[in-house]
């Protein structure tokens, strides 16, 4: 469905994107996980059209992106990370705007956009004015305007952002359920476990590079041991975090603040004694412990030392 | 297909904005009301149209019959109301029943005595128009008294010899004074043409082109709306052409410019009862290549501008500015020769001035020129923006 091969961007001296390759099949989901800043949106707009790729190629159903624009943005369905509808219109107006604006006619648009309707469940509230609607559904008629011409491939840019648990809950459980259908689901998000719920495979980019991409079972296994213990203390002594460092069976340590540090496990191993007792025998004051398994989130932490949300 | 569909959206957009239609549709209209009555008696023309006048006259001659019957005669549009006394006459002035009083003294004769003209506040100018009406119309009385006495005494002269008939001469004159007494006549001169617009009437045209010009500047504040909002981004992403978005937006400026003056026109002339003139086709011609101009200008907003704040402050300056070199805020006529000339730089002089012809009657090939220029105008915007906007959001 699309394959990106060492896809370069540039804006003036700055490379934004540099150098990535990646596929993703029919009917797959597949997750962008990076930080703000990481180049997900410039990637997406080259995949949609918007933007020129500085090099490499991107194609959609075997078709150079560049070269068949017309017929590549017919095949994809893209919801913005912003909310791009007309505020003064109806969600029925807006949804057959858009329905029309990828070719559909007055009465199919019509027919479709009761339909979409009914999938984001708003179907009580199509005539009603898009700026009297909450921000998740607005959000939820954003992901609408995408669906109206049924596209085969749907692209959404970070589209639970700012919005309530609820309405959160409501569009991962629609976008799941259309994958199911065979919808293939391309989703970024800075929130790795949306990322986690929806997506079999996953990419993590950083500072325009793909760092690791997989399915969840195969970065699990790139995962240091998937355990880690979590402590709050009093303060850190630079002597006790070499002491732990130097217990057996821990792979790292990542000192987060002054009072807080990350202790990577190989395993669930009994080691939590031996911490205690460092601790007591350098001075420190333990407020708490926490033993965490592991998930994307410390993956990105293990291979860039940052978190995800920074 | 899909410029129309944009197109539709701007302008559905457009009519949901209520500040939007208060700004384009009800401005105007409340504007057309203020200055048409504010300078109905510096502008003249068309002011007589309502004219009530009181007449107290307290014993009746002939001349003054007369000249009551000239004034209330069809053709001048003036209503005369017979006072009972001079106290009653005051009365009428005073609650403003009538428009201008004429007081006409015992025995009124023109050589002799004066009559007196009494206006009420704002009536001026048509009690002016009455005096000289009068004025007129005794001078007439006068000269043909006095052609009659020296052509009678001539022919009393000659008859002396028996070679005139006196009685078939008194006869023949009798006859053609009654008849020429008895002619109507309007004693207003043609007036300028610029000048032979009511106010009223002057000034909906000139509120019509200058809210039209509005609509450049909303067009251009469309686009950086889309732009900010992020669904021109939205649009790009579909499979519709640049050219395509960029002729929906200038479709969708130049319908709401169409339904602003519609509804401008219609409310002008059955509320305000403007007389736009005898042919509603050379209107609506002339419109239309108006209003084509002034689409490209949005488009010239829009390419020229980087975002709404700066968008609303050009439009609106160049607006105002416009508006007041091309005679929609004084009447042109008022003008110097030189300024004039810049108004022919403007695109809503042309406009205005093709509007004012329509109004006292022209002929199709008078409204070519100012045609042609406004079609200039629009192409070479649409041609200017489509270069510039093409690139900027390609």
């Amino acid at each position: 469905m699309l394959t990106l091969t060492d896809v370069k961007k540039s804006f003036g001296a700055h490379e934004v994107i540099k150098g990535i390759s990646f596929q993703v099949e029919k009917g797959e989901s597949f997750g962008l996980l990076g930080p703000n800043g990481a180049g997900k949106s410039t990637l997406i707009s080259m995949i949609c059209g918007l933007i020129p790729n500085g090099a490499g190629e991107i194609r959609v159903n075997g078709k150079l992106v560049g070269k068949h624009l017309k017929e590549t943005k017919q095949i994809i369905g893209v919801v913005p990370q912003d909310i791009a509808l007309y505020p003064t219109m109806s969600a029925m107006d807006n949804l057959m705007f858009w329905g029309k604006m990828y070719g559909l006619s007055g009465k199919k648009a019509k027919a479709r956009a009761k339909e979409v309707l009914n999938i984001v469940g708003l179907t009580e509230r199509g005539k009603d004015r898009i700026e009297t609607f909450s921000g998740g559904m607005k959000r939820r008629i954003n992901i609408g305007a995408a669906l109206m011409h049924e596209p085969q491939l749907l692209i959404m840019d970070e589209p639970t952002v700012g919005i309530d648990p609820q309405s959160r809950n409501h569009i991962l459980e629609t976008v799941k359920s259309l994958n199911e259908q065979g919808l293939t689901v391309i989703y970024t998000s800075h929130y790795m476990e949306e990322v986690e719920f929806l997506c079999k495979r996953i990419a993590i980019l950083d500072e325009g590079k793909l760092i690791v991409s997989g399915t969840k079972k195969d970065l699990n296994n790139r995962l240091a041991g998937g355990i880690v213990l979590k402590l709050t203390v009093g303060t850190l002594h630079p002597s006790f975090i070499e002491q732990v460092k130097k217990l057996n069976g821990v792979e790292k340590v990542i000192v987060q603040t002054a009072e807080e540090l990350d202790v990577h496990l190989q395993s669930k191993m009994e080691i939590v004694a031996d911490v205690i007792l460092l601790a007591s025998q350098s001075g420190v004051v333990i407020h708490n412990m926490q033993l965490k398994e592991a998930n994307l989130e410390t993956l990105f932490l293990q291979l860039t030392g940052r978190s995800l949300r920074e | 297909m899909k410029s129309l569909v944009i197109a539709v959206k701007d302008a559905k957009i457009h009519l949901k904005d209520r500040k939007a239609i208060l700004m384009m549709i009800l401005m105007p209209i409340i504007l057309t009301v203020i200055l048409g009555s504010a300078l109905k008696g510096v502008m003249g023309g068309g002011s007589m149209s309502e004219t009530v006048l009181g007449v107290y006259s307290p014993e009746s001659n002939e001349m003054a019959e007369s000249i009551i019957r000239a004034l209330g005669g069809d053709g001048l549009a003036i209503t005369v109301e017979r006072a009972e006394s001079e106290k009653q006459l005051l009365d009428w002035m005073e609650e403003r029943e009538v428009h201008v009083g004429l007081l006409l003294p015992d025995e009124w004769d023109p050589d002799t005595e004066r009559a007196i003209i009494l206006p009420t506040t704002g009536q001026e100018t048509t009690a002016t128009l009455i005096r000289q009406m009068i004025e007129t119309f005794a001078q007439m009385s006068q000269a043909i008294a006095h052609s009659t006495t020296t052509v009678m005494a001539e022919a009393a002269a000659l008859s002396s010899d028996g070679r005139v008939d006196m009685e078939a001469i008194q006869q023949e004159l009798t006859t053609s004074i009654e008849k020429v007494m008895n002619e109507q006549r309007t004693y207003v001169s043609e007036p300028a043409l610029e000048e032979s617009v009511s106010s009223m009437q002057y000034y909906a045209a000139a509120m019509a082109a200058m809210f039209l010009l509005f609509n450049a500047m909303a067009g251009g504040k469309s686009f950086h709306q889309e732009k900010r909002s992020e669904t021109l981004s939205r649009l790009m992403m579909t499979p519709t052409s640049v050219r395509s978005i960029l002729t929906g937006k200038f479709i969708g400026a130049f319908l709401f410019a169409w339904i602003q003056f519609l509804i401008f026109m219609g409310a002008t002339h059955f509320l305000l009862k403007v007389d736009w003139g005898p042919s509603i086709l050379q209107v609506l011609f002339i419109t239309f290549f108006y209003i084509f101009s002034v689409a490209g200008l949005a488009m010239v907003v829009a390419a020229f501008t980087t975002n709404e704040k700066m968008a609303d402050i050009v439009g609106t300056m160049g607006v105002q500015v416009m508006a007041l070199l091309g005679g929609s805020m004084l009447p042109l006529s008022l003008f110097s020769e030189v300024m004039r000339k810049i108004a022919m730089a403007m695109p809503n002089s042309w406009a205005l001035t093709s509007y004012t012809s329509i109004m006292t009657g022209t002929s199709w090939s008078a409204l070519w020129l100012p045609a042609g220029v406004l079609l200039g105008v629009g192409i070479v915007s649409i041609f200017i923006c489509s270069i510039r906007l093409g690139r900027r959001i390609a």
